[in-house]
């Protein structure tokens, strides 16, 4: 089995050579040889029932419903079009009388052994069967159709052969090993993909819950597939394998991806990289990361019926997991609770105020109301900042939509407490509001990884953990480092004008210096006199901006080591100058015999 | 022994074997399944202690064969050279046998075979009607050698063929000859062996493989055993022969598990002949090198089609696969497979050793050859019979099988097995030839032949029959299983009374989807019995529909017994053997039966001495 894919793959090529020609219901088709007939003629159009043909699967024939009529040399016989190749000058009926006759009394027979099955009864109702003449085989009560695609699935593409066919004839069933499930089952769920009806879902095959991916994007509220877009407007919007989970990737085999991809763009060698560009300026926009509210137990955030704004916003978009409907446990929420400030203005945390949480916060009560007219909306909030255009309006606009803001103290107790289907909210001074969804405005905070961040690009951190710009008034953009800008909430909480408003700021400095022909630098930097330096490296040591590094150097026909300053890098701090046990190293202007000198224009030491 | 190293060596070896004293006294005791079942083990030891007892070791031999074919009568004693035949002796007859046979050559009388048809005794096999008419090219040797012996085999000339193939014949030589005599596959579907051979050793690829199917599935079909018990080295020798024409190298034999005798046997010839160097690496010292492994199948009888039967030795459920590509192009582990029956290959040899000529003046005009029928049912003599294509039903049932018991009429022919069809009475002097038998209806089949008396009824034999189908269908493809299943119920509830007009027509109806759109040929020839019984006893099937009567007196819930007053002596013997005592009346009065009581078992109508009891 291993072999089919690269048997097929030859196969493919060598018929890839030889187009036949053959007529399709009236209709002349050109194919390569050898072709599946069933791929051909849905290609030209025939509408060809089937239960049992799999793409990515060995051609296996079970179902009989793909049944076509084939002309071959004056002979006229059915065949099954998932395993017949097409051969040059055949004349194919999809749909004659007698093939129309044939799948009815098929489709009549499946249906009397699973007369329940929805898509069973959808593709019976297609041919005009409601009912069979047949005698109703297990009380109605059996869903699988034994068309063998979870078997063939776990044997031939996951390699495993977890699922397998018990008995015979009449009495054939598709059963676990000993009927028990095992830990051979990888629960990888194949099964349950490409099962066409509710039968592997009735049977309870895996034992446990097969392990669902959390969509990244939906941020949890839905999963995904290991192969995935990573959100709408991804840039570029291709897929992308995530090897982590993936079958092939990760116990091999699988591969059902590649018989789908026409464009045949699937690579299972591809690996991450890491590619070296040069640049000439960097513009950092990090961005930010969520408070997580599970710090403060008092919210009892579950992620489901207390949830935050980010994940509130999911739930509202009508691109999201429920399609825009607002829906807690399939129920539209009647009484919606908003929190501010969870995490943000912490005299104990984030001291910070996160600046977007008031308008969002407003914006989601606006949609609540929009979409669930007659929901009941409180809103719990410290201060209001609605400092931008047109916010203070908004605000008012809301409130008289009938969202009721409560102000609290920040230091007062709030308290969410489950209480059955719904939960309580405590706040001191106000009667408990029970609500069925409890939105947190969980604080903006920065990046966990912006400390590493900070030290590779060799800027700062301030107080707050956010980066620092060069000077708060007269260098928002910048910072200490030449080259290197900020954009948006890596440097500070912001809303979407002021991030724009700095990007392009950043954008602007950037091409400040790559529209130059030449880098203007600082005239003072540091020097190294050759002949004096020992090569022992202090210097590289204490310069805090990477300027200094080794060189080999031929003196006198001795190969020797020494330091060598990148102009471009050094800011002629000095530091390197102090270091230095052999005054090697010296500042252009500033040597210590310059200086020495100045001191003795001044009146001398002493 | 030493192998023998070329096919000189051979030919010496044979000629030395062939210069035993050809008239030695001998005493033949046929041994296969059905012999030793009726005790022919004893028969082997008793007749060795007595010829001990006359001190006559050596100068009598004890054979031991396979099968003689009379199962009516097995196991058969025969007496050279003289050739007195004896039927089922006991082993207190054989001292007498002893005496007056061997030692002075005369026939004991009591214990010579009457034929009940010539009402008198016959001394010789040739003269008994069941032999006379057959044509025992295949068996001709049963009698002659011990299975468990090659020694045996090569006295009678074989191995002679191989090497004339391996000496004077090229592959493509072997396969015109083959397609000349117009040999055709003996498992049922009749292809021509010739054209199958060239297709396979025309196909691409370097390793090819052949393969014995010996899986016998059919209920009451046996004659694949016989011969691989009986003469298992005209199997083999085939198969060497066809692999070299092929260019296989490889060659498996698939057989049933439950044929532990045939599987036994044939190990032992297999490892005979792997030692005398016809097996094996460069066999007779030619460039050619063949081996035959024995898969044994569980006796699934899905498993006796080709593809279910690769998948198989593959170890893979037997589960048939779509055709093409034929095994010829992609068989055995994607290679190039020759299929053959057990008796496809045994007329290897012969075609070979008689020429193609010879073979093609036996049989009809497109069925060449011989064919072996198990005749069974109800019929005098049960038995294997080996007949020329083109024998009339008639000879077979009634010359060779001495008719039917009990003075009772013919009604139907059953032959190809689940499979086939049944042909009517009346078509009683149709030829038996692949052509004639597919017009009727029925098919050869591997050669199950039913026959059928005016106490069957027709309607149970379809259900037999789909019953045993719904069970054997490997259930891969959706209108083999889920119509034979359905097919079962409809003639169950006709059985039963329940039947209605409509299901008839629902059963013609899915009996013709079956054939169209099954995966396999078994799912395919599967309605037979049903269409045949259709098409020749539609009166049978309204009967048990419109009136609720089963004419044949069969179907339980449809029939009553009933005692005629008039006829009953009053013996009681029914209301002694009565399991319900259902049957009462007063001592030396005619009995009656209680209706509600009774269960319809039959006891009474067998006990019956005056035929007083009928079926209604």
């Amino acid at each position: 089995m291993a072999d089919n894919g690269t048997e097929k793959d030859n196969e493919k090529k060598k018929d890839k050579q030889k187009n036949v020609t053959i007529t399709i219901d009236g209709q002349v088709v050109t194919a390569p040889e050898g072709e599946i007939l069933l791929e051909v003629a849905q290609t030209a159009g025939a509408d060809i029932p089937t239960l049992c043909y799999h793409k990515a699967l060995a051609p296996y024939g079970a179902c009989r419903l793909c049944l076509v009529e084939v002309e071959d040399n004056g002979q006229k016989k059915l065949h099954a079009s998932c395993t017949y190749k097409v051969k040059d000058g055949i004349t194919v009926s999809t749909a004659s009388e007698r093939v129309v006759k044939t799948r009815k009394v098929i489709l009549e027979l499946i249906l009397a052994r699973c007369p329940g099955d929805e898509y069973i009864q959808q593709l019976a109702h297609q041919y005009g069967v409601e009912k069979t003449r047949f005698k109703i085989r297990f009380n109605g009560e059996e869903t699988c159709v034994l068309c063998g695609l979870c078997v063939r699935i776990c044997r031939e593409k996951m390699e495993k052969g977890a699922i397998g066919f018990v008995n015979r004839g009449w009495k054939r069933e598709v059963m676990l090993p000993f009927n028990q499930s095992s830990d051979y089952c990888m629960v990888c769920g194949s099964c349950l993909s490409v099962c066409p009806t509710s039968a592997i879902k009735n049977k309870n095959i895996f034992g446990k819950d097969p392990i669902l991916i959390p969509s990244e994007f939906e941020i949890g509220l839905t999963s995904r597939h290991p192969i995935y877009v990573p959100f709408p407007q991804a840039v570029p919007n291709t897929p992308v394998i995530d090897d982590t989970v993936c079958v092939h990737h990760t116990v091999g085999g699988c591969k059902t991806c590649e018989s789908f991809c026409e464009a045949d763009a699937i690579e299972f060698e591809q690996k991450e990289e890491v590619v070296d560009i040069d640049v000439g300026a960097i513009a950092v926009a990090t961005g930010f990361d969520l408070f997580d509210p599970q710090q403060k137990p008092e919210y009892d955030y579950d992620g489901h019926r207390v949830i935050t704004g980010l994940e509130f916003e999911r739930l509202v978009n009508a691109s999201g997991p429920t399609g825009g409907k607002i829906k807690v446990d399939g129920k539209e929420p009647k009484k919606v609770v908003f929190i501010q400030c969870v995490g943000s203005r912490d005299k104990q945390g984030n001291e910070y105020c996160s600046r977007i949480c008031c308008m969002y916060t407003a914006k989601q009560a606006h949609l609540v109301r929009e979409k669930i007219p007659d929901a009941a909306l409180t809103v719990y909030y410290t201060d209001m900042r609605a400092f931008g255009k047109g916010f203070e309006e908004f605000y008012n606009r809301v409130q008289r939509e009938g969202v009721t803001y409560k102000r609290r103290e920040l230091d007062d107790p709030i308290e969410v407490i489950p209480d059955g289907g719904t939960v309580l909210v405590k706040v001191k001074g106000y009667e408990d509001v029970e609500a069925d969804l409890v939105v947190l405005a969980t604080a903006v905070v920065p990046r966990k990884d912006t400390p590493a961040l900070a030290q590779l690009l060799n800027i700062n951190q301030s107080a707050d953990g956010f980066l620092l710009e060069a000077h708060p008034k007269l260098r928002p953009v910048d910072t200490f480092t030449d080259g290197i800008f900020l954009a948006g909430c890596c440097q500070s909480p912001k809303d979407i004008p002021d991030t724009v408003a700095q990007a392009s700021a950043a954008a602007s400095r950037v091409c400040n210096i790559l529209s130059k022909p030449k880098l203007e630098i600082e005239a003072t930097t540091a020097q190294v006199d050759q002949m004096l330096c020992r090569g022992c490296g202090f210097c590289i040591d204490v310069c805090p901006y990477e300027a200094v590094e080794l060189k080999e150097v031929n003196q006198f026909g001795h190969i020797v080591e020494v330091a060598e300053v990148n102009e471009a890098l050094c800011k002629g701090c000095g530091a390197c100058s102090a270091a230095c046990l052999s005054g090697a190293i010296q500042q252009k202007g500033f040597t210590d015999k310059q200086i020495l000198a100045t001191i003795d224009a001044l009146g001398g030491i002493l | 022994m030493a192998k023998l190293q070329s096919i000189k060596e051979f030919h010496t070896f044979s000629e030395t074997l062939t210069k035993g004293d050809a008239h030695k006294k001998t005493v033949i005791i046929s041994s296969a399944t059905c012999g030793l079942a009726f005790g022919a083990r004893n028969l082997i030891e008793a007749a060795k202690k007595e010829i001990e007892k006359h001190n006559l070791s050596r100068e009598v031999d004890v054979r031991v064969t396979g099968c003689l074919g009379f199962c009516e009568r097995e196991p058969i004693l025969i007496v050279y050279p003289q050739n007195i035949f004896y039927p089922r002796p006991k082993p207190e007859d054989i001292p007498a046998i002893i005496a007056e046979s061997v030692i002075n050559g005369n026939p004991v009388e009591h214990l010579l075979y009457e034929d009940p048809a010539l009402e008198k005794a016959v001394v010789h096999e040739s003269d008994i009607p069941f032999y006379k008419k057959q044509m025992r090219i295949l068996f001709k040797n049963n009698k002659e050698i011990d299975p468990t012996s090659i020694y045996d085999y090569i006295r009678v000339g074989g191995y002679q063929a191989l090497t004339k193939v391996l000496s004077e014949m090229t592959p493509e030589n072997v396969i015109s000859e083959i397609k000349k005599s117009g040999l055709r596959g003996r498992g049922g579907a009749g292809f021509p062996t010739g054209r199958k051979w060239e297709f396979c050793r025309n196909a691409p690829g370097t390793i090819k493989y052949v393969i014995c199917n010996a899986d016998e599935g059919d209920p009451g079909a046996f004659m694949d055993r016989s011969l691989l018990e009986s003469n298992p080295h005209s199997v083999i020798e085939g198969m060497i022969i066809g692999a070299y024409a092929i260019g296989a190298h490889k060659g498996y034999i698939y057989v049933r598990e439950e044929y532990p005798l045939a599987v036994e046997r044939l190990t032992i010839a297999i490892e005979q002949a792997h030692n005398v160097g016809l097996l094996g690496e460069s066999i007779l010292g030619s460039p050619f090198s063949f081996t035959i492994e024995i898969v044994k199948g569980a006796g699934a009888f899905v498993c006796g089609e080709e593809t279910a039967l690769m998948a198989s030795i593959e170890g893979f459920v037997g589960e048939p696969r779509q055709r093409p590509p034929y095994p010829a192009e992609k068989g055995l582990w994607g290679n190039p497979t020759n299929i053959n029956n057990v008796k496809t290959w045994a007329n290897v040899p012969l075609i070979i050793t008689k020429g193609a000529d010879w073979y093609s003046h036996i049989g009809t005009g497109t069925s060449k050859g011989t064919m072996i029928f198990s005749l069974v049912g109800k019929i005098n003599n049960t038995g294997l019979v080996e007949v020329p294509m083109g024998i009339t039903l008639r000879e077979l049932v009634y010359d060779i099988g001495g008719g039917i018991p009990k003075g009772k009429t013919l009604k139907a022919i059953q032959t190809g097995g689940p499979s086939g069809g049944c042909i009517p009475a009346s078509l009683i002097d149709l030829p038996v030839d692949y052509e004639s038998l597919a017009e009727a209806g029925s098919i050869m089949g591997s050669g199950g032949m039913i026959v059928m008396d005016e106490n069957t009824c027709m309607v149970d034999v379809a259900r037999y029959f789909v019953n045993f189908l719904k069970d054997e269908s490997c259930g891969k493809c959706a209108p083999c299983r889920e119509g034979l299943y359905q097919m079962y119920e409809i003639l169950d509830s006709i059985c039963n009374g329940n039947g209605t007009e409509e299901d008839l027509a629902l059963l013609e109806e899915l009996a013709y989807v079956m054939k169209d759109s099954s995966l396999c040929m078994l799912g395919g020839t599967a309605p037979n019995p049903v269409l045949t019984t259709l098409r020749y006893f539609k009166d049978e099937y309204i009967a048990h529909i419109k009136d609720k009567k089963c004419p044949a007196g069969v179907c339980k819930p449809l029939i009553e017994y009933r005692i005629d007053q008039d006829a009953c002596t009053g013996c009681g013997l029914c209301e002694k053997n009565c399991p319900q005592d259902a049957i009462t009346g007063a001592k030396k009065e005619p009995r009656t039966i209680d209706g509600d009581k009774c269960i319809k078992c039959g006891v009474c109508l067998d006990v019956c001495k005056f035929d007083a009891v009928e079926v209604v």
